[in-house]
């Protein structure tokens, strides 16, 4: 198996706080691969240090085998946690914009921007101002900004977060249209139906550390055969606890 | 700099769309439009109002101890004299005589005395327009045109002077050089604010994410400065075009000085040295305040900053004519070669051509530096303060980042 993303014995401080304190997992190439953790167990702290916008405190995180760089021509879709566009601009400029930025033509850029709105059903928006659309269509369109490229290696890190059940659907149905495609997928969420009927692999991140990792089946069977979502109110149950405690106090 | 293009067409463009950039390019000269124009038509009422003032008839008398006047030009004013002097101030306070003056013997230190009805604001000015007029006039006769001329200052002077005995004109050869000081004034103080939030847009709309995973921030920072260097140009060729047209068909009008171009000296070496300090000077205030704007979470809160940069840049100013008479005092030495205040004197002094290469170079190499120094701190603070979405980050949080590296 070739792995695209390869992260070993990572740890990341902060302010002398150890967010991370040793993880180490593989994704292959062509997998849709689950990363699942409770809120603030470092998911997103993970994938920016290993697109380079945090620097790790220590171990090695590499994509296509070195530190991730916009300069390698790895072609890469990323869906942040936090979202936002330059909420002044013109739906199609701001795809045209960072489709150049991704490396095709304007050309290129604007025939694939075209299409994909079309697809969502945005294309009486093309030369609306963003901050006209709703949230749902503003989270389309970003969607939209992710995939222009054909991504070889596509991360979303919740991106189900904010979409009704039928954009949900729609969402789902483009991560399996790459994942045919032969696109890598890092898929982060709290949906546990999403990560059954899309990942191959998971890793359950909790305490800074791989807490379980592997096959979907292999996770299962090392919990008894539970349900991913029993394994999550399991692994993670005892936090939520501790945080309702927390917050009484 | 792979997508310098890209980076540096989109925010051009964009902000060629925006409204907000050509009202206020607009708004500067139709101010100054505005300006001149209340100006010419005050004058003009003031003018006439004077003459008008001139022309009014009032009752008045006069007491003259110093000999001076003549009696046959008091007449003329349809006044008399007299030698009762309170009866004439009480009969103005009555209201039965418009005004009274009192010229006293010693013209040389005493006051001339009016006592007058009041006409108001403006026009009580008539007063003492007559009894000036009715000195100069009693005087006129006895004095030479040249002399008068002479005692009433409006002899006119044209000097020619000369350096390294070539005919040297130290005004003109300000004009050329000056530019770029004017220049870099106008463009700091339009374009400042923007500068300032042109990185906390990213931050605020939460785009920092997709942006860092598509291009570097040293070329996302570079093609937004290069952006507003030009669009700074557009705006300045916006705001002087009108100002020109206006000179050009106006100035008669206006009574505003010709000038002509080919009048107007150029010294390559200061013009360069100028080029080099505007644009050496353009960019290390720019990366200053992108670096600002980076750090904070907010444009409201970098605009709390704004005033300080602008503070150390513009104060020097408070200083002028010390950089023109002092201009190897420490105070002047200490303002040219600090970097935040450097750019000011600077190219003052370089305009004013009293500057000597040395320090100009000196100076130059302390602006290049310390622009480089501002522009890798702004790619830092960008970088590493992007996604601090709701703290200010501090210098110390980037170099520790830095370490660890």
């Amino acid at each position: 198996m070739v792995s695209v993303v390869s992260v070993d014995h990572f740890r990341m401080d902060f302010s002398g706080k150890t967010v991370i304190k040793d993880l180490s997992f593989d994704v292959h190439k062509g997998e849709v691969f689950g990363f699942l953790g409770s809120n603030g167990s470092g998911k997103t702290t993970t994938i920016r240090a290993l697109l380079g916008i945090y620097t790790p405190t220590s171990g090695d995180l590499l994509v296509g085998g070195k530190p991730f760089s916009v300069s390698s021509g790895l072609k890469l879709g990323y869906l942040p946690e936090e979202r936002g566009l330059y909420k002044k601009e013109k739906v199609l400029d701001i795809m045209i914009y960072f489709g150049q930025l991704k490396g095709l033509t304007r050309d290129e850029a604007k025939t694939r921007s075209e299409a994909f709105l079309a697809r969502v059903k945005l294309s009486d928006k093309v030369n609306t101002r963003l901050d006209k659309l709703s949230g749902g269509q503003q989270q389309k369109v970003q969607l939209g900004i992710t995939v222009i490229n054909d991504p070889e290696l596509l991360i979303l890190d919740e991106p189900t977060k904010g979409f009704d059940p039928v954009n949900r659907r729609l969402l789902m149905d483009i991560i399996e249209e790459h994942q045919r495609a032969g696109a890598t997928i890092i898929f982060v969420t709290h949906q546990m139906e999403e990560v059954e009927r899309l990942c191959n692999r998971i890793v359950l991140l909790k305490d800074g550390t791989a807490h379980a990792y592997g096959t979907i089946a292999e996770v299962k069977k090392k919990f008894g055969g539970k349900s991913l979502d029993d394994i999550f109110l399991e692994v993670y149950g005892d936090e939520n606890e501790q945080a309702e405690e927390a917050s009484h106090v | 700099m792979y997508n310098l293009g890209t980076v540096f067409r989109f925010e051009v463009k964009r902000t060629l769309k925006k409204k907000s950039f050509w009202i206020m390019a607009a708004a500067f000269p139709v101010i100054i439009g505005l300006v001149f124009t209340i100006v010419f038509f005050s004058n003009q009422a003031t003018d006439k109002a004077a003459a008008n003032t001139k022309n009014q008839k009032f009752s008045f008398e006069i007491t003259d101890e110093s000999g001076v006047v003549d009696k046959k030009i008091v007449q003329q004013f349809g006044a008399s004299e007299t030698n009762d002097r309170q009866t004439a101030i009480h009969d103005v306070i009555s209201g039965k005589l418009d005004a009274y003056f009192y010229y006293p013997k010693d013209l040389a230190h005493d006051k001339v005395q009016i006592y007058a009805k009041d006409a108001g604001l403006f026009d009580n000015g008539r007063y003492q327009a007559v009894a000036q007029v009715i000195l100069q006039q009693s005087v006129a006769p006895n004095v030479d045109p040249q002399t008068t001329a002479v005692l009433q200052n409006t002899v006119g002077f044209d000097s020619t002077t000369y350096k390294d005995g070539v005919e040297f004109n130290g005004f003109k050869q300000l004009i050329a050089p000056g530019v770029f000081l004017i220049l870099f004034y106008i463009l700091i103080a339009m374009f400042g604010n923007q500068m300032l939030t042109s990185t906390t847009e990213e931050k605020e709309n939460r785009v920092i994410e997709m942006i860092l995973t598509a291009i570097k921030a040293r070329t996302l920072i570079i093609g937004k400065i290069l952006s507003l260097l030009v669009l700074a140009l557009i705006q300045v060729v916006v705001i002087l075009t009108p100002i020109v047209i206006a000179y050009i068909f106006l100035h008669n009008t206006l009574s505003l000085p010709n000038i002509s171009l080919n009048d107007i000296p150029f010294d390559p070496v200061r013009i360069i040295i100028a080029a080099l300090m505007f644009i050496f000077s353009f960019l290390l205030f720019t990366g200053l305040l992108v670096a600002i704007g980076a750090a904070v979470p907010t444009a409201k809160e970098a605009s709390g900053f704004f005033g300080v940069v602008m503070i150390c840049l513009f104060g020097p100013l408070y200083a002028v004519t010390l950089f023109i008479s002092a201009p190897e005092s420490d105070l002047v030495r200490f303002l040219s070669f600090f970097p935040l205040t450097a750019p000011i004197p600077l190219m003052l002094r370089n305009a004013v051509g009293n500057i000597s290469i040395g320090d100009a170079t000196l100076g130059i190499i302390i602006l290049i530096v310390s622009a480089v120094i501002a522009l890798m701190v702004a790619v830092r603070m960008f970088q590493f303060g992007a996604l601090e979405y709701s703290r200010r980050i501090g210098l110390g949080a980037i170099f520790q980042k830095r370490s660890n590296k």
